[in-house]
């Protein structure tokens, strides 16, 4: 014999069934409006041609690309912890030449700002100096910190020497905007799905990587005639 | 019963945790309310995606079945079904083994904890023993 459930009971079940979902919903909603629109909104612009930005001689041996977001803590992390070591070891000793390739994460609100903050210092020559700064400062002007970037980008822009007005101008325009989503575009035709990404030669390896295992893509990529003899093996 | 009960709460509260993860993956959410731990460096690992979709996604799918199967094991039709706890619990286990290895990659792959996966993980635990109950015990309980 089967007993009735109590109506009383299925009664409070739904109605703790009711409170969680309303109160899931409300969680939800308040944390997609959190976060104030930021202050640079991509407008809808067709992708331009890729064009990554290059540290080191265009015709070194090695080519390497890589596929980061500004607002990426990986990428960050392996700005401070990797890339000193690479650029000192493999940039300026000629063997690598490097590209850095914007691409974009559809979570990280203020990236594109610093993608723009950046592309246009390279208008003055500075990208390089901007990418550091924007780096070595993420935590201060990431969207967990922020909702207004851009005062924190106008303050690098003044430390590493741009023509702030300039490059303002160039930030508001949203001038490289086709050129950002051009980067991004080729990170998605070459099978990036994360950040960051390096294209070592024609390898692509996967997140914020030490310099030895860097060194040891590099070295796997470089052309016979280039490569050191192995008996010369350095220690 | 009430374990049956207790199994689609569970379920819609681990469906809300992983929609909310699943919307900050796609950009609708531009930041994760993450005050313990590092977030942001396990949902944009290269573990956070699988099959082209957000493991999170997977992740509602999964609360979503649950919630819709426990919750019809609440009907006067379904009262006597064996079967019906059995493939509850069968899903529960998978979703704990799942998020157990999860767990495994934050702790000892990615270094890193997220607050929300550790919530979600949690959430897996509680279902799987209230499916267990549940399962065991008769509906009219």
């Amino acid at each position: 014999m089967v007993k009735q459930q109590p109506a009383s009971r299925a009664k409070g079940f739904y109605i703790l069934l009711g409170l969680l979902a309303l109160a899931g919903v409300v969680f939800i909603g308040t944390m997609a409006t959190k976060n104030s629109t930021p202050k640079i909104v991509t407008a809808n612009v067709t992708p331009g041609p890729a064009q990554g930005y290059l540290l080191g001689d265009a015709n070194a041996p090695v080519q390497v690309i890589e596929f980061a977001d500004f607002e990426c803590p990986a990428c960050g992390q392996f700005t401070l912890v990797t890339e000193p070591d690479v650029r000192q070891r493999l940039v300026q000793t000629g063997k690598v030449a490097y590209r850095y390739f914007d691409f974009p994460l559809p979570m990280h609100r203020n990236t594109m700002a610093a993608s723009l903050a950046a592309a246009c210092a390279n208008d003055q020559g500075k990208f390089w100096q901007m990418h550091d700064a924007l780096f070595f400062n993420q935590p201060e002007w990431s969207s967990e910190a922020t909702s207004d970037p851009m005062k924190f980008f106008a303050n690098y822009a003044k430390q590493i020497g741009l023509d702030v007005s300039t490059w303002t101008q160039c930030v508001n325009d949203q001038k490289h905007l086709a050129t950002i989503l051009g980067n991004r575009d080729e990170g998605n035709r070459v099978g990036v799905n994360q950040t960051p990404t390096f294209m070592i030669g024609k390898r692509l390896v996967v997140g914020a990587i030490g310099y030895d295992e860097f060194r040891a893509h590099v070295d796997s990529a470089m052309p016979p005639a280039a490569a050191p003899a192995p008996a010369k093996k350095s220690k | 019963m009430r374990a049956r009960q207790a199994t689609a709460l569970l379920a819609l509260a681990g469906a809300f945790v992983a929609l909310y993860l699943t919307l900050y993956k796609v950009g609708v959410i531009g930041t994760l309310s993450c005050s313990i731990g590092e977030c942001e460096t396990v949902n944009t690992s290269r573990f956070a995606m699988l099959l082209n979709l957000p493991v999170a996604a997977w992740g509602l799918g999964a609360y979503l079945v649950l919630f819709t199967l426990a919750t019809l094991s609440q009907m006067p039709r379904f009262a006597e079904s064996t079967a019906l706890p059995r493939a509850i619990a069968a899903l529960a286990t998978w979703n704990l083994l799942f998020s157990g290895y999860l767990t495994y990659l934050e702790l000892f792959v990615i270094h890193a904890i997220c607050i929300w996966c550790v919530t979600s993980a949690c959430i897996t635990v509680l279902a799987f023993v209230t499916s267990m109950i549940a399962m065991r015990t008769p509906a009219t309980a």
